[in-house]
This record gives C-alpha cells, structure tokens and sequence, in this order.
C-alpha cells in the first residue's frame, strides 16, 4: 500500500501572504519525525490492559452488555418468551423489566473514562395504559429478532421499522425499543443482526478485510471506503500510518481525502458525517486498539463539536450500556479549538455569535464529568462561552480552499498542538 | 381629559397656518377643534362613526343607570333610512337624474360593453357548471359599489332606565363640548368625556338635523322634551323645541335619538360584537338591540338577558397621588383648594400624605418652605420645587379601593351566559400601581364554547368598555400570543377553542395612539400582571383539563389496551410457534415445564386464541380494578353549582296556576 507518490505543491512566495503562518512551517520530514516519536511513545505506553467495570467492583450496581452468539441471543429470547407465555396462561397478563436508560440512570465513571449504565429497572406492563404500546412494540421486535436468528441474517433497522409500520408508526420508536430490547438481552445492538445503514467513511493508509475481501483504503477513489455496518465482519487491519484523524464534517472530509493528505503525512482519515453512528465508533475502537495510533480529533468550534468528540470518547447516553465496545479512549482534541479563532486570526465574518441554545448547551457541557476530567477543555469551553463566538471548520477556507490540508493541519501536527 | 381645555385648540390652530396673504388670528371653539379632528374621538369614517355612536350611547346609558344603582336596561334601534325617505325627512324634492353623464356613476358606453360581456361569461360559466352537476355556488347579484353621494342615513335611539337629566342642564350637557360632569380623578367609561355630543356634531356635519332627548329624573313627574342643534362655531347649543311632557308610566331615564350618516354593511360585525362584549362585562344590565330597515330579512334583534343582579360598586372619586402630579395640576389644585396653609393642602389634596409625611417633605423642600406658609402664595419656581420632590420621595402606594373592578363573579358569569364555554377560569389581581395610578387586572379563560373560533379569541376591557380595534399592538394580546405556554396547562393553542378575557380598570388607562383603542405592550407593570391573571387562570383551567383527560383514559381504557391484544399475542405466539417445531424436531432441548407448553403448542392445545382470550380476561380484570380504584378515589364528583337566576318579571299579566300537592305551576298567558 505504501504508495509514497506525493502530490508536491508549486510552492510560491505569494502565497504566504494570503496564507498567514505558512512560513512558520518546517520542512515535511521534521514534522514526521515529530509524529513518529509521539506515535511510538504512546503506542509502548499503552500496553497495560483497559480497566473493566469488574475491576472497579461496579459490575453489581452497573449495567453491560456483551458479544453473544446467536444461537445464545435466541435462546434468551426463548426463555423470555416461555416467561410471557406462562404469565399469560396464568391470567396475569405480562410485563417486561426493561433497564432504564434514562439520563438520570447514567453514570461517568472517571476511572473507565466513559458513560455506564446504572442497574434501575423499569416494568412495563401490558395491561397499562401508559405502556402498552411500548410492550406490544417490545414484543414485536423480540419475535422479529427471534426470526433473524433463526434464518441468520441481517437486517437494517429500516427494514425492521417496514415489517409493521402500522405498529411502529415511526422508525424513531422501533429504533428506541430496539435498544431496549438489547440492553433487556445483555447483547450488543450488533449481536441482534440489526445494523444501521452505511453512514461512515474511512481513507488513508489502511488495509483490512470486509467479508473476506482485502480492502486498500488509499485506493478506494475520493470517497473512501464506506464503513462496514457489521464489525465482525471486519479484520485483518495493517496500516504504516502515524495517527488517526477523525473528522467531524464531510467537508472537510473530502478536502483532506482529495488533497490526498494521508500521503503527506501517513494517517487514516475517519469521519461519521455528523453525529457518528455505531459502525463507525466501532470501526474507530477497533483500529485504535488493534493498531495503537493516537487519534486526533478535528471538528467544528462549537459545543456540537465538542459534544460529537465525547460521543467518540465517553459514549452517547442513548448506548451506554454498550459503552465498553463503542468507545475510544484517549481522542486528542486537535481543533478546531476557541483558542484557535485568535491564534489563527480568523476573520470575523467567519465567526459566528452562538445563539442562546448553544450558549446553554455549552454551559450544560461544562457542568458533565468528562469534560471536566480534562482542564485543557474546561478552559477552551470557557472561551467559547465567554467570547459567544463559534466557528466551522470550513471558517478555514477564508484563507483559500487548501488553507486546511496545506497550513493549518501541518501546523497542527508540528506545534503537537492537542489536548 | 382636564388638559383638553381651550389651550390644545390654539395649538392645534397654529400648527395648521393657513396659505392666507396675511394671518389673521383667528379663535376655534371646541367645538369647531373636534369638528375638524372627529378621528381623535372615533369619527373616522361614516361606518365607525355608526359604531362610536352607538358605543359613547350605550356606555352613557350605563353609567347613568349604574351612578343611582339601579340594574341597567338598555334598548338600542339603529334604523335604516334610505335616500328618499331621508329627502322627505328633511323635505327635499327627489330629483330624477336629467344629465346622465354627469355623474360619478355613469357608465360609459365601452364601460357597459365590458360590463355585459363578463356577465356573458360568468353565466356561460355557471350554465356549465349546472350541467356537470356541480354545486353551483350563489352567484353574487354584482351590486355596484356604493358610489360616491350615495349614503346611508340611521337613526339611532338609546333608551335607558338611568338618572335622567335635570330640565334645565339639558341644553348644555348636549350642546356645549368639554362640559361634563365625569371630569375629576376617578375610574371613568367614557373616553374623552365627549359622550353623545361628538355624535351631535357628526349628526350635524352629516344630515343636519338635530337631536331629540328625552329624559326624566326619579320621582318627577314630567318627562323633558329637548330638541337641539350645536352651534359649532360659538360652541353654545342651539335649541329648537324644550318642553315638559307628561309621564304617565313613572319612568326615569333618558332616550336620546339621532339621525346620523354611517354605515352599516361594514361595521356590522363589529357593533355586534361590541354589544356582546359589553354583554360579558356586565351581565347585570339587559340589552335590547334592535337593527330595523325596509328589507325585513336583514333586521337583526338581539336580547342581551340579564344574568345576575349584583352590581359592581360605583367609583368612587380620588385625590391624585403625588407621584402621578404634574405641574400645571398642582397649580390648578392650589388654585381650587380650600385649605390655608401649605401643610393642610398637602395632607387634604393628596392621597398617602399624613400628616407626619407632609411635615417631612416640607423639611425637605428648602429653607424658603414652613408649614404654615399660605398655599395660594408660592411662587412658580417653589411649585416646580414641590413636583420635583414628589417626583423623586418614595410614597406608599395608592390604594385600589377607587377602583371598581367587575368582579371575577360579574367576569365569570358574563362569559358563561354570552359564550356557553365548556370550561371556564377566572382570576382578579390585587390592586398595583402605575405611575402613581392604582390599577387591577381580572383576567377570565374560557374552553370551548359556541360561537367561539379555534384558537385564541381575545377580549379586552378598559375601565369596563370593549376594546375593539387594533388587537395587533395590545399588551393583551402580546402576552397570550407570546408569553403563555399553552402547552404547560394542556391546552392546545391552535387546536382548542379558547377565550382569554382581560380587564384592566385603573384611574387612569395607559392607553397608546389617538384613537384610545389599545394599552401598549411597553408598560412592564401592567405586562406582568395580565401575565400572572392569564396564568392564574391557566392553573385553574389545567386541574380540570387532567381531571377530564383522566376520565376519558377511563372510558377509553379497556378500548386501548384491548387494540394492542392482537399484536402482543401474535409477536408470542410466533415465537412459540418456532419453538414448538424445534422442539417436536429434536432440535433443541428444554426444561420440562417450557416443553410441555411447546408439546402443547404443536397439538394446538395452545393457540393463538388462547392467548388473545387469557389476555382479554386480564384486561378486562384490570380495567375493572382500576375502574373501582378510580371510582373510590375521586368519590361522587360534584361540579361546583352555578346559581340559576331567574328574571322577575311584571306583577300584570294574565296566569293560571296549576296546583299539585308539592308545587304550584304558573302559567303566563
């Protein structure tokens, strides 16, 4: 794969002066060498095995899931379902106890560095009327999935959604009961042969096998390789690459993946397009774990940004009873930072005022453990909240289109700017 | 209103200097001031000139009627007088037209073409659709606009059961502008004071005729005949006939007629909308309106009932508050005062000065100042001194009890009786104060209703009076609109029909623009207020609304759950089916209970029937649990009892009783 071609750029005088910092820059080996000795530091620390909720005594009062097979995930249907069948019998109706996964049921635990789930339950029975719906829903997707591992297939949860749309009314209901139902089972979400359809991308200096068949990712075009919806079907991973970038946006995704930066500088480059769906945070888990690269970060400067990063790192509340298998630790926040708006001297009509939601959302982020855990963020949040200003990555672009793959990144990458 | 005084006429003259080749100083009467500004009370065009007629009549019957306590009962005829008849009136000839093309509304010849082809057409059109079946829509009679010249006269009578008015006052109250007796500090209907005399001076610019009252005090045994005119530019009034009649009926009141220029096609919706308003607001009183014209299918009568007899108090008049002065009132207080010293006036003239207060504030004026010194005796610049302290001293608040509110009972019923709401809330604030005038917000919410539109429908009253025009702008409005959540309290903004009724009684209303029809939205004072009544309600509203959601989950609860039966048994059954195959295959192994379900299974013993049926027992046992429980809960609801009041009626007429051994039934012939 090691496709050394660089596309050199005609290095101009003017340049600089459109370009600010530019000149800063040190020549292209230098910067490697600073990431290569930052890769190998990190990658001989961190061989000491990551902490498990058994080590910290909390197995007892927090909830995990865990990979079951599926014939073991059919099986626990069954014996769920012989439960109702004998409540029924018995004239009782018949209830679910689904674990609660509500935000006051949550916990950050500073030791894991992500989001667990607490062990409060809630009943739902059928013969309530404020939930029953949610329990003929549950049972619904308990026999669909009961199917799934019978035929050993899968299905996207779309196609779950159209087996009875007049029960589910809408997609966003089967989806939340569907977490239910896992977190129910002890399984993850992937052990029910439910995935979600294809929203991540990956290019760079990465080869690993999809189904059996060798992928190179620095030879998948512009777009990049759409992450597989299903992990276990992944494996095999190698790659010469130095670090991991994640990307928040698909912008700024293409322009990397165009100007071909994981040439210049040997990388992987990952991005969820948004909020990041399952696949891709365990797309991201795996190949830090199997391949030891630090992972940086860049997303936009706002609170959505930050709170996209954590997603990332401590786990969304929505799956953290699966926050074990989705999370990636120790994810660099590379930028673009509130510190950078200045330091980089982006102009003002690229700077956004932050409206009173994102104000409020910012103060809310203050206030949650893992932001607090890193005093480096508290500061730049603090910033932000301060200066009421946001900025997108794409605010870059004043500098010219290139300003991010070309400056603003290398830079970055040279000053080992990152927290 | 004090301030409306020959001063604001001069101005207004200067400010309108005529082109003229040398100025002449020239003096305007009142009278000519609001001949010339008839906007500024109300007189904008013939349509609302008919609606301020008829509102400045109604409010004047009600103060009378309410100023000697007397319940009020109010008989409003507007009547149509078409061109003719209003020609023979005033005994002029009609003319036939010999010029044709002499008028506005000539047509001309390509006009006419125009005209008929598109008559042509839109018959074609509806001969078409008559052929297809369609509903064939009325197709309006194209009834040429009212051209220019051709207007329409009413007479309008306002009879009422009031105070009437002495004899000899008769002439003036009616003939003079910006004489009156609702002048001083006091919770007033009227807006500018101006009353039916604005009306007269419409009457007199629009048909020339003059106005007939008749009016007759308590106990009097003659009923004054007045017929009159105003001289606009002497200001004086100008009487015709003034005459004592008989009064063999003992009435008391007083019936004022006019014949006025307006409208009535146009302001239609909104007189009756102020009439039954003004219903809501006083369920004391009785209306009778009555619309009569020549084309019988257009005459409108409308009877207002009376729903109650317990009347708000009358206000009382106050002194001014010391915060709410300005200069030129202190002047003319010092001029009309009866007390000597300095310390007396501030004690007598004020509200919320004691004695102790007063001799503080002297102290505080300067050295030149003493308590004895005489009042009638302090310079200009020792009165600026004066305001300037009570501008800036903090003084306890004005009482409310000048106030005479109507009533949260008055609010309540005057909403149930106009709009029959399903549910209804009302609230009445304490007494708080702007700029040194004490006000109070009641505020009413109705659900539901008949005659109501989905959605918000707003209803706002000042010092008792609807308030029809310009909604957008209110401070009312803006806090229904804007500032409730409507969702906290279960309601549906869109979807419900809702009533928000506001009334703001003060001393004197902040109102905003000239023509006195809206509060502003930038008095925080009065926002916050309307706010908490609106919400007070609100939280009345939404116990009601959960209780009745509550019953409704009951009703429906046993429908819901058993909708759900045949999908939970179906996702079961399904299961068990897969299972029951594996099992009689072999497949799979399982413990002795489960297997026996599952042989059950495969033999049909167990169907999907028997799962649905044990299921519908459950619900079915459930539902009656909780039926019970609801039941023992709430106990026997009592809805809180409204009184049910019934009119007298006259001791004449003609009965038969129709005796039982328990009650007697009368029969009114």
């Amino acid at each position: 794969m090691a496709d050394k071609k660089k596309r050199r750029r005609p290095d101009s005088d003017s340049d600089s002066a459109s370009q600010p910092f530019k000149n800063l820059l040190k020549p292209d080996e230098q910067i490697l060498q600073i990431l290569e000795s930052f890769t190998s530091s990190l990658s001989s620390s961190s061989t000491s095995k990551p902490l498990t909720l058994a080590d910290l005594a909390l197995s007892t009062t927090c909830r995990e899931v865990s990979d079951l097979s599926l014939s073991s995930v059919q099986s626990v249907i069954e014996s769920l379902v012989l439960q109702l069948t004998h409540q029924i019998l018995s004239g009782q109706g018949f209830s679910f106890t689904v674990p609660s996964r509500s935000s006051s049921n949550q916990l950050y635990v500073p030791e894991l560095d992500r989001i667990v789930l607490k062990d409060k339950s809630t009943v739902r029975p059928f013969s309530h009327i404020s939930s029953v719906r949610k329990t003929t829903i549950t049972a619904k997707i308990l026999s669909l999935v009961h199917q799934l591992c019978l035929k050993n297939i899968h299905v996207t949860k779309r196609d779950l959604f159209y087996t009875d749309v007049k029960l589910f009314q809408d997609q966003i209901q089967s989806d939340a009961v569907l977490d239910d139902v896992s977190c129910m089972l002890g399984c993850t979400r992937s052990s029910l042969n439910v995935i979600a359809a294809e929203k991540g991308v990956v290019v760079g200096r990465l080869i690993f096998s999809d189904n059996g068949d060798m992928i190179d990712c620095t030879k998948m075009g512009m777009g990049g390789k759409a992450i597989p919806p299903n992990i276990d079907r992944v494996g095999d991973m190698q790659s010469d690459a130095l670090f991991i970038l994640l990307v928040e946006k698909d912008a700024a995704y293409i322009r990397l993946a165009e100007d071909r930066f994981y040439n210049r500088f040997p990388c992987i480059i990952v991005t969820a397009k948004g909020q990041p769906d399952v696949a891709t945070r365990l797309f991201l888990r795996k190949m830090k774990m199997e391949l030891k690269l630090p992972v940086l970060a860049l997303v936009d400067s706002d609170p959505y940004g930050l709170k996209i990063l954590s997603v990332y790192g401590c786990g969304s509340k929505n799956m953290s009873y699966d926050s074990a298998n989705l999370t990636t630790p120790d994810i660099k926040w590379l930028g673009i930072r509130p510190s950078d708006l200045d330091k980089y001297k982006i102009p003002e009509q690229c700077r956004l005022p932050m409206t009173e939601q994102d104000i409020k959302t910012g103060k809310d982020l203050l206030e949650e453990d893992f932001v607090k855990k890193n005093p480096g963020w508290v500061e730049e949040l603090n910033l932000m909240v301060k200066t009421k200003q946001k900025a997108e990555i794409q605010a870059l672009s004043s500098f010219g289109f290139q300003y991010l793959s070309e400056v603003y990144l290398p830079l970055k990458l040279q000053q080992q700017d990152w927290l | 209103m004090e301030s409306e005084s020959p001063v604001e006429t001069k101005k207004s003259k200067s400010k309108t200097p005529k082109k003229a080749k040398e100025s002449i100083l020239k003096q305007k009467s009142p009278a000519e001031f609001f001949a010339e500004n008839k906007n500024i009370a109300g007189f904008d065009n013939p349509g609302k000139c008919l609606y301020t007629t008829v509102r400045e009549f109604v409010e004047n019957a009600l103060d009378s009627a309410e100023s000697i306590s007397e319940l009020p009962m109010i008989e409003i005829t507007i009547e149509e007088i078409v061109k003719s008849k209003f020609n023979s009136m005033i005994g002029l000839v009609d003319r036939e037209r010999i010029d044709e093309a002499l008028y506005d509304d000539y047509e001309t010849a390509k006009a006419r073409e125009k005209r008929l082809a598109k008559e042509a057409k839109a018959q074609e059109i509806q001969a078409k659709n008559a052929a297809l079946g369609k509903k064939v829509k009325e197709h309006a009679v194209s009834k040429g606009a009212k051209s220019r010249g051709e207007a329409s006269f009413y007479r309008v009578t306002c009879k009422d059961n009031g105070r009437g008015m002495p004899h000899d006052d008769i002439p003036n109250m009616f003939g003079r502008v910006l004489s009156g007796t609702k002048y001083g500090l006091k919770q007033t209907r009227g807006k500018f004071g101006l009353g039916a005399k604005m009306a007269l001076i419409w009457s007199k610019m629009s048909t020339g005729l003059p106005i007939d009252i008749s009016s007759s005090m308590r106990g009097q045994n003659y009923i004054s005949f007045c017929r009159l005119d105003i001289d606009i530019h002497r200001n004086v009034p100008h009487i015709h006939l003034h005459e004592k009649r008989d009064n063999k009926d003992k009435w008391h009141g007083a019936e004022i007629q006019v014949v006025i220029e307006g409208n009535w096609t146009t302001y239609r919706s909104k007189i009756l909308h102020y009439m039954r308003q003004m219903a809501v607001i006083t369920p004391y009183s009785q209306f009778l309106f009555k619309f009569v014209s020549d084309t019988p299918d257009k005459n409108v009568t409308i009877k207002f009932a009376r729903r109650t007899d317990v009347m708000p108090p009358v206000p009382v008049e106050t002194k001014h508050h010391p915060s709410s002065v300005d200069i030129l009132l202190i002047k003319r207080l010092i001029a009309e005062t009866s007390k000597q010293n300095l310390l007396q006036f501030l004690q007598h003239e004020f509200v919320n000065i004691g004695k102790p207060l007063a001799d503080r504030l002297i102290g505080e004026m300067g050295p030149e100042f003493s308590p004895k010194m005489a009042v009638k005796s302090l310079t200009d610049q020792q009165i600026v001194r004066i305001h300037q302290l009570f501008r800036q001293a903090k003084f306890d608040d004005p009482s409310g009890d000048c106030l005479s509110p109507a009533g949260e009972y008055n609010l309540r019923l005057g909403i149930i009786k106009e709009l029959h709401p399903d549910m209804v809330a009302t609230y009445s604030g304490s007494a708080q104060v702007f700029e040194g005038h004490p006000f109070i917000v009641e505020a009413g919410v109705s659900v539901g209703g008949k005659d109501v539109k989905q959605g918000l429908n707003i209803f706002r009253f000042a010092n008792r009076i609807p308030l029809l025009f310009e909604q957008g702008g209110d401070v009312v409005t803006r806090t229904a609109l804007k500032r409730i959540s409507w969702n906290n309290y279960k309601i549906n903004q869109t979807q419900d029909k809702i009533g928000v009724f506001v009334s703001i009684v003060s001393t004197k209303i902040p109102f905003k623009g000239t023509g006195k029809e809206y509060i502003g939205d930038d008095i925080s004072e009065i926002a916050t207020a309307v706010k908490s009544a609106i919400q007070q309600c609100c939280i009345q509203l939404k116990s009601k609304i959960v209780k009745k959601m509550q019953a409704r989950e009951q009703q429906e609860r046993k429908r819901n759950l058993s909708k759900y039966i045949p999908d939970a048994t179906n996702a079961v059954y399904d299961v068990l089916k897969e299972m029951a195959k594996s099992n009689s295959s072999k497949k799979k192994r399982y413990e002795e209970g489960d297997a026996d379900i599952l042989r059950k299974v495969s033999d049909h013993l167990i169907t999907k029937e028997t799962l649905t049926e044990k299921l519908t027992q459950h619900v079915e046992k459930v539902d009656y649990e909780m039926a019970l429980e609801y039941a023992t809960q709430t106990g026997v609801r009592e809805e809180p009892r409204e009184d049910i009041y019934l009119q007298s009626l006259d001791g004449k007429g003609n009965f038969s009783d129709f005796h039982s051994p328990i009650f007697v039934f009368r029969l009114f012939l």
